[in-house]
């Protein structure tokens, strides 16, 4: 670093460079891997923390033959099957995370593919913890956040519990012979389908906010919805709503008091290698 | 073409001795390259084309001949056999199945991807480099032959000043400002690393049943976990990571990419492999510390 406290990049290089001009001696250590980005690393480390692993969990549960015919209602056993996945993944991603002696798992990549006999869940993220961290948490949580928001949500004195999800398929239920006569010639709304899409997202969003409460969240962050028909049942819709469930942790909430940034840039694309220390 | 001797083809050594240099990073990159003292030489680059062989019935790369073996391909590799709850014998009925790791293929991606990796290195020895920045690397199937081409391409770059590496030339996935930030951060790039890992899944018959939807005999009436295969996905992705950390020696991995893909065979058999890779770096110096973040909100 230079006398005014810039950072001087060519010798941190040069510096880099030095210490790689003499090999290593061997080393029984354990490697950290992590799928963070530098500057998601830098965050992290601001806030105390650091990447331990990277950590996965898979889970593929089987939907009996039949699940998906014509009927009415809820089709639990897809729901069920869906929900039963998707802890199934949860719970091998905390896992191992807790093999690794870490807190949590942030940036968690979420991965769910529904087909007619099977539904596959894929967790990836990496597992973190407090720097010098020496007991272990009861139970690490799960979050999708990433590092940066994690960092952010920290700052404001909450943390983030689990990984809350919820998930519904339901029947759109056939029109009569004569509705479908009437409504030939007509342009109408088809209530069978909006009733059946209400339905599944009022069950799965409830079903998500149960799962928040069951580990203790407070609310969820960052929900995200799919919805729309199975592409190999028309007939049958499914909505699947998943999100972070996070707890207020500081005694109040900490208010971020964000700087205003008015650039004053010409519309000129130009490159300025900027610091990180500068201020 | 030897795998890590220097006979480079002829157009690549003319390419190589001119007094231009070539670089795959953009401005905004290059100008960062600039800004840390490292020079840039050339542009680097590594082929290789594999052939994978046949693997199917006769090809001897097969599961165990019963249920208590592996198969003579496995070579120690993970293994788990799952057999039949029901206790009788028929033709149409998968009486035991198997989880095998394929080491065999992974050892041929490993071939590629290294031979390719080390003529890369070649050239950028050939140039007295110290590294290789903005590394890219592509693996493409070559039409439906069982070919897969191994491509990698970068800048290599000499450290102004600085000593030439003990190891050959260090390489990184990073260039510009990342690499800027990572050097900051007391991060020097030693490689970039690569592994992959193959499990092949014979289905049993549960695992079979389950996968088709229906019950078999005395299966569950409700949605059921399908062990085996839950299992193999498992194992494709704990067997990369281990590959990896056995590349890493004590060192970090940062920027990891686990990518999945598999091919269904039939109902229930199908191989699934797991490519992982990411920027092999050590650690010269602590972490400055870094002050806390600043959330700003930017007014356009």
């Amino acid at each position: 670093m230079s006398a005014n406290g810039a950072i001087d990049a060519r010798a941190e290089m040069l510096s880099g460079a030095k210490s790689l001009a003499v090999a290593p001696p061997p080393s029984r250590e354990r490697g950290v891997t992590s799928d963070l980005s530098i500057d998601e690393a830098l965050l992290l480390h601001s806030a105390g923390w650091e990447p331990v692993d990277l950590v996965c969990g898979v889970s593929v549960v089987s939907v009996p033959i039949g699940v998906w015919n014509w009927g009415q209602g809820e089709i639990t056993v897809a729901s069920v099957a869906h929900n039963a996945a998707v802890k199934g993944a949860s719970d091998q991603l905390r896992d191992e995370c807790i093999k690794v002696h870490g807190h949590g798992v942030v940036g968690v990549r979420v991965e769910v593919e529904v087909r007619t006999h099977h539904i596959d869940v894929e967790l990836v993220g990496t597992a973190v913890r407090p720097i010098d961290a020496k007991n272990l948490p009861a139970s690490p949580f799960v979050s999708d956040l990433s590092a940066r928001d994690f960092t952010l949500l920290k700052g404001a004195g909450w943390l983030p519990v689990g990984l809350a999800f919820g998930a519904s398929f339901a029947y759109a239920p056939r029109r009569s012979a004569g509705d479908v006569m009437k409504q030939k010639t007509q342009n109408i709304e088809l209530t069978n389908f909006t009733e059946a899409m209400y339905s599944a997202r009022e069950t799965a969003m409830e079903r998500m906010q149960r799962s928040a409460l069951d580990v203790g969240g407070q609310g969820v962050v960052q929900v995200k919805v799919t919805e729309g028909p199975m592409h190999f049942a028309r007939h049958a819709v499914g909505f699947t709503a998943w999100g972070t469930a996070v707890r207020l942790v500081a005694e109040s909430h900490q208010f971020m008091q964000p700087q205003v940034i008015l650039p004053l840039n010409d519309a000129v694309v130009t490159f300025e290698a900027q610091s990180l220390r500068s201020s | 073409m030897s795998d890590s001797s220097l006979e480079l083809p002829e157009a690549a050594v003319r390419r190589l001795e001119s007094s231009a240099f070539s670089s795959g990073l953009t401005v905004p990159d290059f100008a960062a390259c600039l800004d840390l003292g490292l020079q840039p030489v050339g542009l680097v680059q590594g082929f290789c084309v594999m052939r994978w062989g046949w693997y199917g019935a006769g090809s001897g790369y097969m599961r165990g001949i019963n249920p208590y073996a592996p198969g003579p391909q496995n070579n120690g590799g993970y293994a788990e056999t799952y057999r039949c709850p029901h206790g009788f014998v028929s033709n149409e009925h998968r009486m035991w199945g198997q989880n095998i790791e394929q080491t065999w293929v992974e050892e041929a991606w490993s071939a590629g991807y290294g031979s390719a990796y080390r003529r890369m290195l070649d050239e950028a020895v050939s140039l007295g480099a110290h590294g290789v920045i903005g590394v890219t690397d592509r693996i493409n199937p070559l039409a439906d032959t069982g070919t897969t081409e191994f491509h990698f391409l970068g800048t290599a770059v000499k450290v102004e000043d600085g000593p030439p590496p003990a190891g050959g030339p260090w390489t990184t996935y990073l260039a510009g400002q990342r690499l800027t930030k990572s050097i900051e951060a007391g991060f020097m790039p030693v490689a970039v690393v690569a592994t992959m890992a193959s499990v092949r899944v014979w289905a049993y018959c549960m695992t079979e049943y389950l996968m088709e939807g229906s019950r078999g005999w005395g299966g569950p009436t409700s949605p059921y976990e399908v062990e085996q295969v839950s299992k193999a996905h498992m194992a494709v992705r704990q067997l990369a990571r281990k590959q990896v950390r056995q590349q890493l020696s004590g060192d970090t991995l940062h920027g990891a990419r686990i990518e999945v893909a598999n091919r269904e065979l039939s109902q229930g058999d199908e191989v699934i492999d797991c490519t992982l890779r990411g920027n092999r770096m050590r650690r010269f110096k602590d972490f400055d510390d870094v002050p806390p973040p600043r959330p700003t909100v930017r007014l356009t």
